[in-house]
């Protein structure tokens, strides 16, 4: 009978011996990067918009599991539409100031036995905890807005740091992420 | 030419946004193999690591100006790469390829004190790890492997720490199932 923990410690140091890439992988990139339009910096308006995207550390009560099973997913209100193509007006006032293509967009979900919802997507490379949204007087709706240039974003709702929910009020992604479900928006230009 | 030796990931970052898109190319030289090695483990091939590599570079460049804090450009970067593993895992199925293809190597493992038992092990281990759940298999590598704090797994995955407890818990109790069964085949 094997030390099978002892194989498995051996199994780990073998694994983190290091790896060599490909060299040429880094013109690939240098190469791709050609035709994607330069990245910047957040101006100063998209900067005060940050206090929306700050990292915070993501709540799990102890009931976690079965607060989020109770957490009654009631609708998404976008009330602009599915695919938003057009920012909500009651969005509009706080965020007009936004320069360039930056359109206000937000996102919304009933989730009233909810403790804690974030946004994951694209646009915040689906980190967990960098987008959290907030509920209003009643607790049961979660909402956040968030700068958006034009274009194609897949994102989900994580209820609770558990519950990968997509909106019930959009499309879904095609091309879903480790199976779970994501849905679609699509800003549209100016 | 940007000099990768001795810019800092905060000085690269800013010659980016800047306008210096070359400067990019340090971070790419920097980070290359550093995230080159989770892909490699997780995906079980070097093709798909190495495309899931490209996507994370090109995504992180795209949104660098989203980068809030360059310092831990590193750390920034590695949550995308475990999210583009995660899609072309998905996409590709990854996981029946790899197994079928490494069926025999437990039992070529039985001999480990020599080079060629030590190889056999390597590829016994891709083979186990094949064969673990995505989410086991994700929780294992960034644990042990990559040596993160649940804290930082969770940042990474969205999942919560007691869920990555148990992830990991599983992930190694498979790992020596799948031992024990090579044991006795």
């Amino acid at each position: 009978m094997r030390d099978h923990d002892r194989e498995i410690d051996q199994a780990i140091a073998l694994l983190r011996e290091p790896v060599a890439m490909d060299h040429t992988l880094d013109a690939r990139v240098m190469a791709e990067i050609a035709h994607v339009p330069a990245p910047r910096r957040l101006g100063p308006v998209g900067r005060a918009g940050l206090w929306l995207v700050r990292p915070r550390p993501v709540r799990v009560p102890p009931v976690a599991i079965l607060a989020a099973a109770a957490a009654l997913v009631l609708a998404v209100v976008r009330p602009w539409g599915g695919i938003a193509d057009q920012p909500a007006p009651e969005a509009v006032p706080t965020f007009t100031a936004f320069a360039g293509n930056v359109r206000p967009t937000r996102f919304m979900l009933v989730a009233p036995a909810a403790s804690a919802v974030t946004l994951v997507g694209d646009f915040n490379d689906w980190t967990a905890d960098s987008t959290p949204m907030t509920t209003d007087a009643s607790g049961g709706l979660w909402s956040v807005t968030i700068p958006l240039e034009p274009g194609r974003y897949r994102y989900a709702f994580l209820v609770d740091g558990e519950i990968w929910t997509p909106d019930p009020g959009a499309p879904r992604a095609v091309d879903d992420d480790f199976g779970r479900p994501n849905s679609v928006l699509t800003i549209g230009g100016l | 030419m940007v000099d990768v030796s001795e810019a800092s990931d905060t000085e690269l970052v800013a010659r980016v946004l800047a306008g210096e898109r070359d400067a990019y190319a340090g971070l790419v030289a920097r980070y290359r193999d550093r995230l080159g090695r989770y892909a490699v483990r997780m995906l079980g091939n070097r093709s798909d690591a190495e495309d899931a590599l490209q996507e994370t570079f090109v995504r992180g460049y795209r949104s660098l100006g989203r980068c809030t804090d360059p310092d831990r450009f590193g750390a920034w970067l590695f949550g995308i790469l475990v999210n583009r593993c995660r899609t072309l895992g998905a996409q590709r199925g990854r996981r029946e390829r790899v197994h079928v293809a490494d069926e025999s190597a437990l039992q070529r493992a039985a001999t480990r004190d020599d080079p060629v038992g030590r190889q056999a092990l390597r590829e016994a281990i891709g083979a186990a790890l094949a064969r673990l759940a995505p989410t086991l298999r994700e929780a294992f590598l960034l644990k042990f492997v990559e040596e993160m704090s649940y804290e930082e797994m969770a940042t990474m995955t969205g999942a919560s720490v007691p869920a990555l407890k148990m992830r990991v818990s599983r992930a190694r109790a498979e790992l020596r199932q799948i031992l024990s069964e090579a044991d006795h085949a």
